[in-house]
């Protein structure tokens, strides 16, 4: 299971990493969403139990980890305001060079 | 612990605030000059009198600890060695600030030189006062830093400001060489301060990379010191005006390397290294000042090749091991100091006074300027080595450690032979310098160059250090003078030094050498005529500087290389980024492969309960992403990504992590939502060609992002897998959180519980981040992005609105059933919203997930009805006002805990507290208002959010130009492809 877990994540991370490097910046986009939804996943996988049962207090089978489950929770909570400052910014800059091809916005370069 | 060791740089610090005080007012730059030349002698007299107190002559310290944990202090350390530099450039330093005072009389700014040079004074006090390496460093930066001010005083001067980056080029180049050194040392012996370092003698040279230390070391002081060749930027710092040099450049800072060198001669010296590595780049430096001297014209020039040539003098005598050596050190420096300085200031007086420093104009100045002729005779010949002056001492002592018998072949016939060539050519230029200037007739008696004496405070200054040059000469020898330079010598030898005045110390071999050298010397200026042009002729081209200007271009050259890297695309350098990770995750073998095969076969497919299901939603996850890379259009592709998202919660569900998975759903929502409706803001052509260029791409260039991607892909599965597989069984926290959900927080589920409650204050910084986002997205977009002439949308009429046409995506009109739905839509997801607050501490959900549901709810209805009609039937949807009131509730809330509880965000059941009748396991806590509070803020920023990105273009309004413009851009250049 454990291998299995790590060769998905690996596929989001690999993904997410080519979509990042289209010239499309709508991929790029995409390609972040992918890394930080695979960030996610590999930070709540580490939790030290294999639950059976949510965590709630008072349950008698095995809760899983609640303290990775918070913090995933903040990090995703995180990366969608991350994630839509990006779009804003990649949206700002196909509109003042007229075109979502990143090998086209060199300006920054000067 | 002597705390009157503060007072001498204490005392220039005032200095220093009164000159900066002087910047506002009016105040004549001669009285100024006086005012504030009291602090430099008042740490004179300071000084003096500590070294004279101190009977015994151990070192007077102080310590101050500045880091403790990192073993740093600041430290001040006094004995014999700093206090011959301290009282040279506090006295010297009195004098020039003085006569700056006359210098630049009309110069209103003069408060700003007089600044410059008591910070410089106080650098270089701090400089010889450090008790300890780091202390040293950090002054001896300051005096870098300072001088490059002062040489770089005239601003508006090309040249000034070129020579004063080459100083700060040079020096400061060799002050980090010299901190790695004096680090190598200090961790080396155990301790930064000197006290160890002085006595850790026997473990540095015995140390393995001694070479190194001692390499660094002299580095930093031989460019400090001008030692060639990296003496080229001493001659080009005298565009600084003369009273700077007269004190940087003579007394004080080009002697820091010397000072450095002999305070660490205990620890480093007496090795053949030491002694080889010193004596020859000192006297080929003292060799090359002196020719160079000989050839100047210009009055300064002529004094900063005899300054160099007297540095190369300086630095040979410290790597001998004889204590004459030392002996001759410290008289060297005494009278060099005191001589050099004198000159300078004349020079400057001569230059003040005529407007000329051009040997070969001037004439004839002695009748004019009596006083200023002086000086300038005694400390001239001084200079050149005649008795009865103090230069005629610390030659002979030069030469009787030139002859020492002690000296290996070679250097023992080398060694004399470069003292008595240098000393002839000091004595040419000496008569130079005294006697073509003041006595010789005007070259061009028709137009003479004229002046007249200075104002008496402008030749006092060169003269006192002339008078004392001719006092130690001929006065019976003064016993206080020579027992300080004793301790002097002793500080710097490591044992006993006996120093004499005398100057006479019957016929012997240094006598004979010297007579040599004055004879000589006299003849080189006799035939001066004849010489000088013949030496100026001589490879007049050839010099140092070439190397230091073929060094910057260079470092320009390799600059432009690198900057073509720079290419401009982004995919190019984050490729750069990513392989090169690789790489050094290779080189430093990071990457542990055999972990795959020390696991047992068994173990790598090992199942559990729910693993149909889990291997599924896997599967699905990381099949819709890979979809993503083959779906040419971009909506399509935003679908499979949010597919992939929507996987991911039902894998985060199965866990099971229900709160966790929620949140991912709403997220991947939001998300999806603001993907899809950005991408119909953006024009339609730019759309089409954006979906042509994803994929034209060359083939080298695809298998590289290919490669990059398995491989990046491959390293994180690994490293997850090796987590997965060693991570601990045991967590520490859970059970306490376990425990105490219910009893502390009032909350059964564990994970709202800690969110709220237990890291309560992450929570609350989460939402601070949440809606900065969102804050940030709409000033870009609406303030900055409109003001830059970037957005496209016309801008929203204000006022009172008109009945709002609907219409949904694009002006198209939407069905009454939609309309229907979206009626529908928002109560329930407010239902949902109130459900999720009031029972989230017991269920799945939380604020925040209520805050999106809504936020969702009024995302369809800008599908729906259109923006403007959207903002007209809601109202009460002020973003900016939602944001504001949810932060100030979380912060008020956690104030309240503070106030009625034990510490800020502490629980607080308010219904039990009032009593109220409320529905059963619904709780009236801070932690339920709390959760309102990130529903507001949460909702603030997420419709901030849609209303920037997400609002579905109402008009077509891509307007004819923009059309065109997209047209007219020629296709060959997309078709361009990075390798």
């Amino acid at each position: 299971m454990n291998l299995l877990t790590a060769l998905a994540i690996g596929v989001l991370f690999g993904v997410g990493i080519f979509q990042l490097l289209r010239r499309n910046v709508i991929r790029s986009v995409m390609g972040l969403v992918l890394i930080s939804n695979a960030m996610n996943l590999f930070l709540l996988s580490m939790g030290a139990y294999n639950g059976e049962a949510a965590a709630y207090a008072g349950s008698s089978a095995q809760i899983s980890d609640p303290t990775p489950q918070a913090l995933a929770l903040t990090a995703i909570v995180i990366s969608m305001g991350g994630f839509a400052f990006v779009l804003a910014m990649l949206y700002i800059i196909s509109l003042r060079y007229k075109t979502s091809d990143s090998d086209h916005i060199q300006e920054l370069k000067h | 612990m002597n705390l009157w060791l503060i007072a001498p740089l204490s005392l220039l610090l005032i200095g220093i605030l009164l000159a900066l005080a002087a910047a506002r007012r009016k105040i004549a730059a001669v009285r100024l000059a006086w005012m504030l030349a009291v602090w430099p002698a008042a740490a004179f007299a300071c000084l003096a009198w500590l070294t004279a107190a101190n009977a015994n002559n151990s070192p007077l310290t102080l310590s101050y600890a500045w880091l403790p944990s990192l073993n740093l202090s600041f430290s001040l350390y006094l004995d014999g060695l700093s206090a011959l530099f301290a009282l040279l450039i506090t006295g010297i330093g009195s004098l020039v600030t003085i006569y700056s005072g006359y210098y630049f009389e009309k110069d209103d700014s003069s408060w700003r030189f007089q600044s410059y040079l008591l910070t410089f004074m106080a650098a270089m006090l701090g400089l010889v006062l450090a008790g300890d390496v780091i202390t040293l460093f950090i002054f001896w930066e300051g005096t870098s830093l300072t001088s490059f001010l002062l040489i770089a005083y005239k601003t508006s001067d090309e040249e000034a400001r070129r020579g004063a980056f080459k100083a700060l080029f040079i020096t400061g180049g060799g002050g980090i060489a010299m901190l790695a050194g004096l680090l190598f040392i200090g961790i080396t012996v155990g301790d930064m301060g000197y006290a160890s370092i002085l006595s850790g003698g026997d473990v540095l040279r015995n140390h393995p990379f001694y070479p190194a230390m001692l390499g660094l070391i002299a580095f930093g002081a031989f460019t400090k010191s001008a030692q060639a060749p990296a003496h080229i930027w001493l001659p080009q710092a005298m565009t600084a005006p003369t009273p700077a040099s007269a004190f940087l450049h003579s007394a004080t800072m080009v002697k820091a390397g010397v000072y450095l060198l002999a305070r660490l001669n205990p620890a480093l010296g007496f090795t053949d290294l030491w002694f080889w590595l010193l004596s020859l780049f000192g006297l080929a430096t003292m060799i090359t000042g002196a020719y160079l001297g000989f050839k100047q014209n210009d009055l300064k020039a002529l004094l900063a090749y005899s300054t160099i040539s007297q540095l190369g003098a300086l630095v040979a005598l410290i790597g001998q091991d004889t204590e004459i050596a030392f002996k001759a050190l410290v008289i060297s420096i005494l009278a060099h100091a005191l001589y050099k300085s004198a000159l300078f200031l004349t020079a400057g007086i001569v230059d003040h006074e005529t407007g000329s420093r051009d040997l070969r104009r001037l004439g004839g100045l002695a009748r004019a300027m009596p006083f200023t002729a002086t000086a300038a005779t005694i400390s001239g010949l001084s200079m050149s080595g005649l008795p009865p002056l103090f230069g005629f001492l610390a030659k002979e002592t030069q030469l009787a450690t030139s002859v020492h018998p002690g000296l290996p072949p070679i250097l023992n016939v080398l060694f004399p032979l470069v003292v008595v060539a240098a000393g002839a050519l000091l004595l040419g230029q000496g008569g130079l310098f005294v006697y073509d200037v003041f006595f010789k007739r005007p070259a061009d008696p028709k137009h003479p160059v004229r002046g007249h004496e200075p104002r008496w405070g402008m030749w006092l200054a060169p003269m006192i250090p002339a008078i004392i040059s001719l006092a130690v000469g001929v006065l019976p020898e003064p016993e206080f003078l020579a027992s300080f330079l004793a301790h002097s010598a002793a500080a710097s030898y490591g044992s006993k030094v006996k120093v004499s005045l005398a100057l006479w110390s019957g016929v012997n071999i240094p006598l004979f050498l010297s007579a040599i050298a004055v004879s000589t010397g006299s003849l080189l200026f006799i035939q001066r005529k004849r010489i000088r042009p013949v030496l100026q002729a001589f490879l007049p081209q050839f010099s140092f500087n070439h190397l230091y200007d073929a060094t910057l271009r260079g470092g320009d050259a390799l600059a432009r290389q690198f900057t073509r890297l720079q290419n401009g695309h982004l995919r190019f350098y984050l490729s750069i980024m990513l392989v090169a990770l690789g790489i050094i995750l290779w080189l430093f073998q990071a990457i542990p492969f055999d972990f795959l095969t020390m696991q047992p076969a068994s173990s790598l497919l090992s199942v559990d309960g729910l693993a149909l299901l889990r291997v599924f939603t896997l599967s699905m996850a990381g099949l819709s992403a890979f979809t993503t890379i083959f779906l040419r259009r971009d909506l399509f592709a935003i679908l499979a990504l949010s597919v992939s998202g929507l996987a991911v919660a039902v894998w985060i569900a199965l866990e099971p992590a229900p709160d966790v998975a929620l949140v991912q759903i709403v997220v991947d929502l939001l998300a999806t939502v603001i993907l899809v409706l950005s991408l119909t803001r953006l024009p339609r052509l730019q759309r089409e060609k954006a979906r042509e260029f994803t994929y034209r791409q060359s083939r080298p260039g695809l298998l590289r992002d290919g490669l990059i991607a398995l491989g990046s892909g491959l390293l994180v599965a690994l490293l997850v897998y090796i987590s997965l597989q060693t991570r601990p069984h045991e967590s520490l926290l859970a059970p306490y959180f376990a425990q105490n959900a219910k009893p502390l927080a009032g909350a059964k589920d564990i994970v709202g519980a800690i969110l709220v409650d237990f890291r309560g204050f992450d929570t609350f910084f989460e939402i601070v981040v949440f809606a900065s986002a969102g804050l940030g997205i709409h000033m870009l977009l609406h303030y900055a992005a409109r003001k830059a002439g970037d957005h496209e949308d016309p801008e929203p009429t204000p006022g009172p609105l008109k009945q709002h046409p609907v219409t949904g995506v694009a002006g198209l009109p939407t069905s009454p059933l939609l309309h229907l739905l979206a009626y529908a839509l928002l109560p329930l997801a407010f239902l949902l919203a109130v459900v999720q607050l009031m029972y989230g501490h017991d269920q799945p959900g939380d604020g925040f997930t209520a805050g999106v549901f809504i936020s969702l709810a009024i995302g369809s209805w800008y599908v729906i009805f259109g923006y403007q009609a959207t903002k007209q039937r809601l109202p009460w949807l002020r973003s900016g006002y939602l944001i504001a009131y949810g932060l100030l509730l979380a912060l008020i809330n956690g104030l309240l805990g503070a106030w009625f509880g034990s510490g800020f965000m502490a629980p607080l059941n308010y219904g039990q507290m009032l009593n109220l009748p409320l529905p059963q396991g619904f709780y009236l806590s801070n932690a339920f208002i709390f959760e309102v509070a990130i529903c507001l803020a949460v909702l603030g920023g997420a419709t901030y959010i849609l209303d920037n990105l997400g609002r579905p273009r109402e008009l077509n309004l891509e307007s004819d130009a923009l059309l065109q413009a997209i047209q007219e851009e020629p296709t060959t250049q997309m078709e361009s492809e990075t390798t």
